[in-house]
């Protein structure tokens, strides 16, 4: 069974921004094709934690990172990694819908083009699976070529996710995906979270914990920079082994 | 006071703005029209002679406005290219403390007065040209052309960096966690981002060349001739204003004809400014809802 392959290992993972140790010695290992959630309070470390895995730190000129990072067996922190081909591997949709000023099709097929994709046929047909693949494709199959800031902001999000997946990733990185989105574009995100998953590895960061207790298969506790609990969901939310774990999910605290 | 005497105090002061600009077109037409009186309106526009002190006159402008198109447009050729390079640089490459020194360095030039830039073309850039391609004289179009682009650099350049400083922060994130390099991100994103911007950046740099008069009367030679080269002297339109208003009686057909120069300059600006209008409207149903 694919649920239990490791698709990213984490050891001893430090991130310092300056002089301030935001990340503190982090090991988890995430399974592949499974939602992983990180929850915590803001500030706990949560989302520089999910920046790490596809080096969206890297422009941080204050940050610096020790520790790895395996994913495929290669240490995506060791010298001479290329980091086009790391992120092309590890796509990453962002906390504000942010679609580029071009027409839908342009978004989606932004990726493959970069990466050498010319054939029409084949950004064709690309363009339509990652749309499908994001339930997006029967609702802007007819207008493809107008301008995605047209639509809704639960579509630019899915559109943002269509744009992710058009480069074939292993994992997708989704940075609190619904937070700017209403319950029911939100709910629809859930849904496609839960689909991804047959596809792709994900790992979601939220604030919101009915969400990651609704979509991931196992749930990581930040606080502070520390990792302080990482388990099966159900196990997390049911019977927490840490008090501060508890605390947090039964809103005590955050 | 009363609840609407602020509104009342604004639209009172905007009104006056309004009024002046109004009685300046009123009195440019006044002045500029009468022309029309002793010379037909393709005469003045098309006809290629200038010679306003003759008996008659000879006052065909074409030379002027060909004058006045030719250093527009050979000076936007050479700063607006590199307008955008420096601000592609300041704003996407340079570190930090490269832009903080440059960005004000850039806006301090924008503040030099042209009649320096034109002092600088007639003792050092003249001779020099007049020497490397053995000219009758380095005063001409390309002279004047350089000047005009280094003084509109410094606008071009200031307002195209915070065009490309005005693309949103996610928009770059969203290309580099594509695997979309540097250059990829400043070329498909950055840029297409910016243009609109980049656009209105250039129309004023190229009104501001448009009406520039210290320099073109200083470096451009003053000849009313259609050039044919960019060394040829050249005579726009601002630098036939200022040469030969002061010389000419006031109420005479050539004063009349100066000041309809100036109504040709008018119409020139106003046309740049309905393209720019006219191409950000297209940009925005193209790119927004």
């Amino acid at each position: 069974m694919a649920k239990d392959i490791t698709a990213i290992e984490v050891t001893d993972l430090n991130l310092n921004y300056g002089t301030t140790h935001t990340l503190k010695n982090i090991s988890m290992r995430i399974k592949s094709h499974s939602v992983t959630a990180f929850i915590g309070p803001s500030g706990c470390g949560k989302s520089t934690f999910l920046r790490c895995l596809n080096r969206m730190n890297d422009f941080i000129p204050s940050a610096s990172v020790s520790g790895s990072v395996m994913i495929d067996g290669r240490d995506i922190y060791a010298p001479g990694v290329d980091v086009i081909e790391l992120r092309k591997k590890v796509g990453m949709v962002f906390q504000k819908p942010n679609p580029f000023p071009m027409s839908i099709y342009d978004n989606v097929a932004f990726g493959p083009r970069i990466h050498g994709v010319k054939d029409r046929t084949i950004l064709d047909g690309v363009v339509e699976s990652s749309l499908r693949g994001s339930a997006l494709w029967d609702e802007v199959k007819d207008k493809l070529h107008s301008p995605a800031n047209g639509l809704s902001g639960g579509q630019q999000q899915r559109l943002c996710i269509a744009r992710t997946i058009a480069t074939e990733p292993e994992v997708v990185l989704m940075d609190e995906p619904t937070s700017a989105l209403d319950p029911m574009a939100t709910a629809k995100i859930e849904e496609l979270c839960r689909q991804l998953k047959e596809k792709y590895t994900v790992v979601i960061v939220t604030h919101n914990m009915q969400q990651a207790a609704r979509i991931s298969d196992d749930t990581a506790f930040f606080l502070m920079g520390d990792l302080i609990e990482f388990g099966p969901t159900d196990r997390i939310f049911t019977s927490p082994e840490d008090k501060k774990t508890g605390d947090y999910i039964t809103g005590r605290f955050g | 006071m009363n609840e609407k005497t602020p509104g009342a105090v604004i639209t009172a002061i905007a009104s006056v703005s309004l009024v002046i600009m109004v009685f300046l077109l009123y009195f440019l037409l006044q002045e500029g029209l009468p022309a029309l009186r002793e010379v037909s309106i393709r005469e003045l526009i098309l006809g290629f002679d200038w010679y306003p002190t003759e008996e008659p006159p000879a006052l065909g402008m074409a030379p002027l406005i060909v004058g006045s198109l030719s250093v527009t447009a050979l000076s936007a050729l050479i700063a607006i290219p590199l307008s955008i390079a420096i601000a592609v640089f300041l704003s996407e490459v340079a570190p930090t403390w490269v832009q903080e020194v440059l960005k004000p360095a850039l806006e301090l030039l924008g503040f030099l007065p042209s009649i320096v830039l034109g002092f600088l073309g007639m003792v050092v850039l003249a001779p020099w040209l007049q020497e490397s391609f053995d000219l009758l004289s380095g005063l001409n179009l390309l002279n004047a052309s350089v000047l005009m682009g280094a003084m509109i650099i410094p606008i071009v350049a200031s307002l195209a960096e915070e065009s490309f400083q005005a693309v949103p922060r996610e928009l770059r994130d969203a290309s580099f966690a594509l695997g979309a390099t540097r250059w990829e991100t400043i070329r498909k994103v950055v840029f297409p981002a910016a243009l609109p911007g980049l656009l209105s950046a250039s129309l004023l740099g190229i009104m501001r060349a448009l009406g520039e008069t210290m320099v073109v009367l200083m470096a451009a030679g003053g000849a009313a001739l259609v050039p044919v080269s960019i060394f040829d002297p050249v005579r726009p339109l601002t630098s036939a204003i200022a040469a030969e208003m002061g010389e000419t009686p006031v109420g005479s057909t050539h004063y009349h004809a100066l000041f309809f120069a100036g109504l040709i300059l008018l119409a020139m600006t106003l046309g740049i400014n309905l393209i720019s209008m006219w191409i950000e409207k297209k940009g925005k149903e193209r790119w927004m809802a």
